[in-house]
């Protein structure tokens, strides 16, 4: 299960190269309209399940505005469809993000969640809470700020010797461990109803989400998504160039860091939504990579195997669990045994590069 | 072939997923019966505003403390939002809660649905100026469960300086949504209550010389509470309970001075208020034995201890008790003890 | 090689300095019996200290019953987190290794969180037993895990199988946080490590395991100088690698999770101190591991008494001074220390 983004075409002919390369975006194709019907499933359902119960058609034509039913359209529109859609962009964000840094860092294991900067989000936030009495826009602004600074830190710290190789990992762990026990203090000094919301947003749940913070993200997918793509292909035809590299140096370089910037930016929103909800965006990559098989590293399919992820955690953390906790919670508990599974089975990759 | 497995999960789960829906009925139908009250109905709310409606509200959901307030007048909520188990919120562990819906258990969340399914016609939160929200409402809740105002409006009587202004808001509130307030059962609490207090005055009266502070101790420091931020201590001062204001309260959050167990002695009074959230008859003997410092304060060492309710009391009848306890502990204290 | 009378050299200068060490240690302990957030007269505190008789007055309680416990605490747990934390990063050979990022408070969290939602336990006294266990646990946990596969433990899988499992039981204990507000008002002043409260019971109860592991410590210098030369120059030199590791392991468990279940987490003593003493005594675990044994107490001993006395009457929290000290040196150490030998 590696990232790394590009293989070398297996076969040398010409006509040859062209059947792989048609298989491949066949595939890549498939895969990921199947992606976006199981998020698409999972959405409508997500809405259709909870103390009412509701069938599908009448959270699609509430939704799409079909019929009017006020009961069923506060319940669809009013307290639904925002958990609801909070969850799809959260997954999406995390997903293409975590796929991004595997990919640039060259690492299955370099997720935002390792390197530190969920976590400096998370510190700057729980500030905001507890220091200031902030709430709403103003938090996730924060948030969006720590998880920049986090990653401004993680440049200085590490960048020196480049970004490949483990050290990177290891430095945003201690960072991040860092990060943590300045959030344990934060948490001491406030007050018990301000340290419920400090743990509530730290813990990670797509429930929090106000509806100005979820515009922003929204706005960001549109826009940050469909650059993220074209830079990537531009690279891949970069990289692939390797003679020409040197003269095109700058330009692999410039496009790489506008790759990260997106990342830590759909990152950064994510947590301002929905607080750090773990494992999402270290466990979306590989799962679509897997899926993929040799069109590996689709930024579109990982943020859909993100999206379906989160959307089927909150199912889980809402509606399944006896008593409805935080998303994060969830994800955490699944993540978890995921990434050591991850490590126990891959041995070379855990040997260090 | 088995790369393509992968795929067929994928599909396969979505067409179940999208089967599952179409099994599950909706189950919206809910029956509003009672006899129709009469109007048109309006209340001052603690944020100042005045809420109206045509007709008096008769399905209420309610705030932990606050159902408890409208319970103590005869007014049944249909629905309550409490901030931790309805088992062991000290407002409610005591009372009948069959036959009304539990919303929430948790901070900040209340399940909306449900709520909108009791189709409520009145919220009933207290209202926090410092917060200038209700409770349900405060910053920082899911956003979700912020929507359970969309149901009906939210009222509430302010918190703040005074636990019997509180009592008394509810009491109006209560007699505005039809309540018989001077039923004998209803009465009698308010009537303990003002006996209460009088006893509890003349008590307080009869050992002008006796201080009190306010103590909740922690394995790693002794706070001490500030009266300013709590209702039940400054309607105690009201009453001429000299309760000791602490000089250096925390800055970040004066609802205390903290005191490190080195300085346990820096206040001497000649009865100690425990904070009842933690409190048992065993308590004194075990902080005792646990932190050596404890009976370096003198009334501490002399067991001159007695429980307050440092939790926000809602209605007559508790306070009442409360009131009676505190009344046997100053009848019993020396004033002498301390400093 | 004249590499013989170069480390004889060595340790003509680095025995005194064992001796300077301990001297400077004894008058750090001084300095925390007779400061604190009560002001007492040296005499009074003096004359405690002779009669020991702690119930003359509140000054001699205090002296007696509350600093000299503390600072006896503060010895053994800092010179158990030092240690500690310099064969963690012998073993491991990662320079940010230290036992949070094994995973330690989160397991010592999650069973205190337990302790107090399912079994109703309050207190610190209680807490250490549970919190010492889950220490154990966790650290097992990430061993086992990183063990697995083909090489066994290495750094990397260490450093990740910590950050898994603390993410893990994280979430665990933030699940039952969120529905409980007794656990979250426990844990969240468990969370920050501190020396206060913390009286003879509760040192009688980890004293015997933290000096065991002490010194049991001081075994290993020989070989942690083996693996520092990698895994294979240590299988060269005759050394069983895979038993070391466990062994040292063993011994982190004990000295880190005692100190951790007494004080709660306690951060960047472990991290920075053994840094500090390979830049005094260069790369020779022999002599590492006594100066970390002595360094650390000093530098929590003295942060301690920095939270005493500048918040008085109230106290800071040792854990939160060493965090805000404890941050510049650790970006120290990562933007200036030797990580290229990771």
């Amino acid at each position: 299960m590696t990232a790394t983004t590009s293989a070398a075409p297996a076969a040398t002919t010409a006509g040859a190269f062209r059947t792989v390369r048609r298989r491949r975006a066949t595939r890549s194709l498939v895969v990921t309209s199947a992606l976006a019907m199981a998020v698409t499933a999972l959405f409508v359902l997500t809405m259709m399940v909870g103390s009412f119960q509701l069938t599908a058609g009448e959270v699609i034509a509430s939704v799409l505005h079909l019929r009017e039913d006020p009961s069923v359209d506060f319940v669809v529109r009013d307290l639904r469809l925002p958990t609801a859609t909070s969850a799809l962009a959260v997954g999406l964000a995390l997903g293409a993000a975590g796929t991004i840094f595997q990919q640039l860092l060259r690492n299955p294991l370099a997720s935002p969640d390792f390197v530190g900067i969920t976590s400096g989000a998370g510190l700057a936030a729980i500030s905001g809470i507890v220091l200031l009495q902030l709430g709403g826009l103003a938090v996730s602004g924060l948030a969006l700020a720590g998880a920049v600074g986090a990653a401004l830190l993680m440049y200085v710290l590490a960048w020196r010797d480049g970004v490949a190789g483990y050290r990177f990992i290891l430095i945003g762990i201690g960072v991040a461990l860092f990060f943590d026990g300045l959030i344990g203090y934060m948490l001491t000094r406030a007050r018990l109803s301000d340290a419920r919301q400090a743990m509530h947003w730290l813990t990670g749940s797509v429930g929090q989400a106000g509806a100005a913070e979820l515009r922003l993200l929204l706005g960001a997918l549109v826009l940050l998504l469909p650059i993220a793509v074209l830079l990537q292909r531009q690279l891949r035809t970069l990289e692939l160039g390797d003679d020409t590299a040197r003269a095109l140096g700058s330009r692999v370089e410039l496009g790489r860091g506008g790759l990260l910037a997106t990342a830590v930016a759909l990152v950064a929103l994510a947590v301002a939504v929905a607080g750090p909800v773990i494992f999402v965006a270290l466990v979306a990559g590989p799962i679509a990579n897997r899926l993929l098989g040799p069109a590996t590293g689709g930024i579109v399919a990982a943020a859909l195997a993100g999206a379906t992820l989160l959307l089927t955690a909150d199912l889980v953390a809402v509606h399944v669990l006896p008593t409805p906790l935080p998303t994060g919670v969830v994800t955490g508990a699944v993540g978890a045994p995921y990434l050591l599974w991850l490590l126990a089975t891959t041995n070379r990759q855990g040997a260090g590069g | 072939m088995s790369a393509w497995r992968p795929l067929l999960v994928v599909a396969a789960l979505s067409v179940v997923l999208a089967g599952c829906g179409s099994a599950s009925t909706s189950g919206t139908a809910q029956t509003a019966a009672s006899a129709a009250p009469s109007g048109p109905w309006s209340f001052t709310d603690g944020s100042g505003k005045t809420v109206k409606a045509d007709k008096t509200p008769t399905r209420i959901i309610a705030h932990a403390g606050e159902a408890a307030a409208l319970m103590s007048f005869g007014i049944k909520p249909v629905g309550i939002y409490a901030d931790e188990s309805v088992t062991t919120d000290l407002n409610l562990k005591d009372l009948d809660l069959t036959g009304i819906e539990i919303l929430g258990q948790e901070w900040g969340k209340i399940d909306v649905e449900k709520a909108a399914a009791l189709r409520p016609d009145l919220i009933v939160g207290d209202w926090w100026p410092a917060e200038k929200a209700h409770s349900g409402f405060e910053e920082g809740v899911d956003e979700k469960s912020k929507k359970l105002a969309e149901l009906a409006p939210v009222v509430g009587v302010a918190q703040g300086k005074s636990i019997v202004d509180l009592a008394e808001g509810y009491e109006s509130l209560a007699k505005s949504l039809g309540a018989d307030v001077a039923a004998p059962a209803i009465a009698a609490n308010k009537k303990r209550f003002e006996d209460a207090v009088a006893a509890f005055k003349t008590a307080v009266a009869a050992k002008p010389g006796l201080t009190v502070a306010a103590m909740s101790p922690a394995d790693d420091k002794l706070y001490v509470a500030n009266p300013e931020y709590a209702p039940e201590l400054l309607d105690l001062q009201s009453w001429g309970l000299k309760v000791i204001n602490p000089d250096t309260p925390d800055p970040g959050f004066p609802y205390w001075e903290n005191l490190s167990w080195e300085n346990a002695d820096k206040y001497q009074p000649d009865l100690i208020l425990w904070d009842g959230r933690n409190y048992k008859p065993t308590s004194n003997a075990e902080w005792g034995e646990k932190q050596p410092t404890w009976f370096k304060i003198k009334a501490a060492k002399a067991g001159a201890v007695a429980a307050w309710p440092a939790y926000w009391l809602h209605t007559y009848g508790d306070f009442a008790t409360e009131l009676e306890k505190l009344t046997e502990a100053i009848k019993t204290a020396d004033p002498d003890i301390g400093d | 090689m004249s590499n013989s009378t170069h480390v004889t050299r060595r340790a003509s200068a680095l025995g005194p300095g064992l001796a300077v060490l301990f001297v400077a240690l004894a008058l750090v302990a001084f300095l925390s019996v007779t400061q604190g957030s009560r002001s007492i007269g040296l005499l009074e505190v003096l004359h405690a200290l002779g009669s020991l008789n702690s119930d003359v007055s509140t000054d001699s309680t205090v002296t007696l019953e509350l600093r000299v416990p503390r600072t006896l605490l503060g010895i053994v747990v800092g010179a158990a987190l030092g240690v500690a934390g310099a064969i963690l990063q012998g073993v491991t050979r990662n320079p940010l290794a230290d036992a949070g990022i094994m995973g330690i408070n989160s397991g010592a969290a999650v069973f205190v969180v337990f302790a107090v939602t399912v079994l109703g336990v309050r207190g610190a006294g209680v807490y250490v037993w549970f919190a010492f266990a889950g220490a154990i646990a966790a650290l097992v946990l990430v061993y086992a895990i990183a063990s697995l596969g083909r090489e066994g433990a290495t750094p990397v899988k260490l450093a990740l199988a910590g950050a898994a499992v603390t993410a893990g039981l994280a979430s665990v204990t933030a699940g039952i946080v969120m529905t409980n507000v007794d656990a979250l008002n426990e844990l969240r002043f468990w969370q920050v490590g501190s020396l206060a409260g913390r009286y003879a019971p509760i040192l009688t109860g980890v004293a015997p395991f933290l000096l065991l592991g002490l010194v049991a410590s001081l075994g290993f210098g020989r070989v942690l100088n083996g693996l520092a030369l990698g895994e294979d120059v240590a299988r060269g030199l005759g050394q069983h690698v895979t038993r070391t590791r466990a062994a040292a392991f063993a011994v982190v468990a004990v000295l880190a999770g005692a100190a951790t279940a007494a004080c709660g987490p306690i951060v960047f003593v472990g991290l920075v101190v053994p840094h500090a003493a390979r830049f005094i005594c260069g790369p020779d675990y022999r002599w590492i591991l006594p100066y970390s044994m002595l360094l650390a107490p000093i530098v929590l001993l003295l942060a301690d008494v920095l939270g005493r006395v500048v918040a008085a009457p109230d106290e800071l929290q040792v854990g939160v001074v060493l965090g805000v000290l404890g941050a510049p040196a650790f970006v120290g150490i990562v933007r200036y220390g030797r990580l290229s030998e990771v």
